[in-house]
């Protein structure tokens, strides 16, 4: 009956990381994945395909999921092919790991350990990891040497600490905005960080290094310079010859004929339509968070009746996202300081700065609490949707002549400079994922139901350091400068749902990401985070899947299962 | 070869003309319908002797038929683009067309202040600028003139298909 020793659900960065470690440990794994492949030579900078059409993501009419909000103080749920808010990340082999803009930070030790630090914070679910910094991070070097991140080491009190000197690939090249950044946070005593990035700076193996093509994020790289899970990963996994990609599948269910075990996932030939059944000694869920518990509970048996692996009633759970918001302003030609126009024009090169100094704040008069980090960057260069946003004014529509002075002004006299800040997003009661009771997609599988309130706090913080980013754009000189700090959930940052933990009562997983009720069965994903930190999660993603894959492996070579 | 490949490879063979040849679909007749309506919108957004290529010179008209008319286009989409330039006939009882620039301006300003004719010319103006400013192989970025224009360009490696080979 068998056919692989494990099935991996979904191909992004923990799926790819999980069977990386498989295949070249030498166990038959099959990676399935609902999207195609799109390979490096077919990728390009057409931002019409990429950014303004579901090429890489489903039809909302055909699959889809239900937001729940907060109107008028009762909660109302909104399908999202009425509101045009998708929450597919890039469904391809790879997954949303091809669309990443790449900047990336290992977590803080202290953000293992958050209610230890500062307590329980009423209304938030938090809870102190099972594991610690010391037990991830020989898998946060393992990912940025094997995904390949670029970077420099600097010291930092909030810098996570690292078990080598620096980065085995330096940064990958920067625009001279660089100077006039560096110059004004240290004119505010605030000390400016290279981005470590997975983007290669050099070539590595079959990647070729970045070629700066100015279309980074929301793209797929021409080069694999990008540590996506496709080109990192998979692309090794396939060449050991152990990895059968089963691309255009999609995973209904997984089916349990004793409590136990899962002994087959349900999949479906998106193609053409047809059904069978994948069995393996071991199943692995990787689909991002939503749609992993999602999975679980759409999996539901008589051995499992409220969804597989669900005995705690924690499956769905503590959803989290990324807080914090974003801004910006324009440097404009006629203003700009310490450099040259034409270098702030140059195209394609990295702004590569963080900010950590807020991550933690302890100060006399705002108080002690958990903050955030910062990302600077140029505002994305898409032409489109930069001519688009620039043809309002007073709730008009720009058109006529006035619109070409508008346009061209933009363009060619000014380039905008931004920041993102990460903060937690505290769980909490209102921030989950269920099955829908009456939407179906379109193989007839119940949709995800996702209630998504934030915490007060995280809006709080959010603000705190909006305040301080846009104190560094004015000391740069920059004109318009704004920010929005809002309690919407990013749709491309999600973890938890799965939590993990020691105790079966309370999480759905163990240390090691097996689910405490299936042994042959975990999650991979960032569902197990019970606390997101306050950086973007791939990097932590990459190096939990590898720390989970050691132990898969070892429950294999023992016969654990 | 597929249905769509050919007609995306006709289009851009020079082809157009065979394939108007075949027989008109219902939406294709309906487009017909109100396709002076919206050429005329277009270029009175996107005017000739503006720092921007025009509509009429860029030939954004094709580009917004190819658009909605695409299967994958957003189906209410598509349909919202036919009615909402019906509505802007009917309010203008069929007199848009023959109205000179100021009067154009009136009648889509005042359009502008309903909720719904605030939402079409939103549609329209993105359907106009996705022409002007999408690679040129979709038809109505001619020789790069709307990125010469901003000096922003596309990167490489550009397209060789529309929407890649579906």
């Amino acid at each position: 009956m068998k056919q692989y020793d494990v099935v991996v659900i979904g191909s992004g960065a923990s799926g790819g990381a999980v069977a990386h470690t498989l295949t070249k440990a030498g166990y038959k794994v099959a990676v399935v994945e609902k999207g195609r492949l799109i390979k490096r030579e077919e990728f390009t900078k057409d931002e019409l395909a990429y950014c303004r059409r579901d090429i890489v993501t489903p039809n909302l009419f055909e699959e889809y999921h239900v937001i729940e909000e907060k109107v008028d103080g009762k909660w109302e749920g909104t399908p999202t092919y009425d509101s045009g808010w998708s929450f597919w990340n890039g469904n391809v082999v790879g997954g949303s790991s091809n669309f990443m803009s790449g900047m990336l930070h290992r977590m803080h030790p202290d953000d293992f350990r958050l209610k230890s630090k500062y307590g329980a914070i009423k209304g938030a679910n938090v809870v102190d990891w099972p594991i610690s910094y010391d037990e991830m991070e020989p898998y946060y070097l393992k990912a940025e040497e094997l995904v390949g991140i670029s970077g420099k080491y600097e010291k930092h009190p909030y810098e996570p600490p690292r078990s080598t000197a620096d980065f085995t690939q330096p940064p990958t090249q920067e625009n001279a905005v660089v100077k006039l950044l560096d110059k004004s946070c240290a004119e505010l005593n605030i000390k400016s960080l290279v981005t470590p990035r997975s983007v290669l700076s050099q070539n590595k193996g079959h990647r070729k290094a970045c070629y700066y093509s100015n279309f980074c994020g929301s793209y797929g790289c021409s080069s694999g310079a990008k540590g996506s899970s496709r080109e990192a990963l998979l692309m090794p996994a396939l060449a050991s010859g152990n990895l059968t990609l089963l691309s255009n599948t999609y995973v209904k269910s997984l089916h349990t004929s004793k409590k136990e075990a899962v002994d087959y996932a349900v999949v479906v030939d998106v193609l053409t339509g047809k059904e069978k059944q994948l069995y393996a000694d071991l199943f692995v869920v990787a689909a991002q968070a939503h749609e992993s518990a999602r999975l679980l509970l759409n999996s539901a048996s008589e051995f499992h009746p409220n969804g597989l692996a669900n005995s705690s009633g924690e499956l769905g759970k503590n959803l989290i996202f990324s807080a914090g918001g974003s801004g910006q302003g324009e440097l404009h030609a006629d203003k700009l300081k310490e450099i040259r126009f034409e270098e702030l024009m140059q195209t394609g090169l990295f702004v590569n700065r963080s900010i950590l100094d807020w991550y933690f704040i302890d100060h006399w008069w705002d108080g002690t609490f958990k903050g955030g980090s910062v990302e600077f960057m140029f505002e994305h260069q898409n032409i489109i949707s930069r001519a688009r946003k620039n043809s309002e004014e007073n709730g008009q529509l720009v058109w006529g002549k006035a619109l070409g002075e508008k346009l061209t002004e933009r363009f060619t006299k000014q380039k905008s400079i931004r920041f993102e800040i990460f903060n937690d997003w505290l769980p909490n009661d209102n921030c989950f994922v269920s099955l829908d009771k009456t939407h179906k997609d379109k193989y007839g599988m119940p949709v995800g139901r996702l209630r998504v309130e934030a915490h007060p706090q995280d809006l709080k913080v959010g603000k705190y350091i909006a305040e301080k980013c846009e104190k560094v754009l004015e000391e740069m000189g920059a004109q318009n400068i704004y920010s929005s700090v809002s309690s919407s959930p990013p749709q491309n940052l999600i973890a938890g749902g799965c939590r993990f933990g020691d105790d079966p009562k309370t999480s759905v997983l163990n240390r090691y990401c097996q689910a405490h009720d299936v042994p042959n069965l975990f999650v991979a994903d960032a569902s197990f985070m019970p606390t997101g930190g306050s950086v973007p999660y791939t990097w932590t993603i990459y190096a939990n899947a590898f720390r989970v894959a050691d132990h898969i492996v070892k429950v294999l070579k023992e016969k654990q299962i | 070869m597929k249905r769509r490949n050919f007609l995306l490879l006709g289009s851009m063979l020079g082809m157009t003309h065979y394939l108007h040849a075949k027989p008109s679909s219902s939406f294709e007749r309906s487009f017909k319908k109100v396709e002076a309506t919206l050429r005329a919108v277009q270029e009175h957004m996107f005017p000739q002797g503006s720092k921007i290529p025009s509509a009429q010179s860029m030939h954004t008209i094709q580009f917004l038929f190819d658009t909605v008319s695409h299967e994958t286009y957003d189906k209410d989409i598509r349909k919202f683009v036919i009615e909402g330039a019906e509505e802007l006939q009917r309010r203008e009882k069929g007199k848009f067309l023959s109205m000179n620039t100021q009067e154009k301006e009136e009648a889509l300003r005042t359009y502008e202040k309903t909720r719904y004719g605030s939402n079409w010319l939103s549609r329209i103006m993105t359907l106009t600028m996705e022409g002007l400013f999408s690679d040129p192989i979709y038809g109505s970025n001619k020789k790069e003139a709307g990125w010469k224009a901003l000096n922003a360009y596309g990167g490489v490696p550009r397209p060789r298909t529309k929407y890649i080979a579906l």
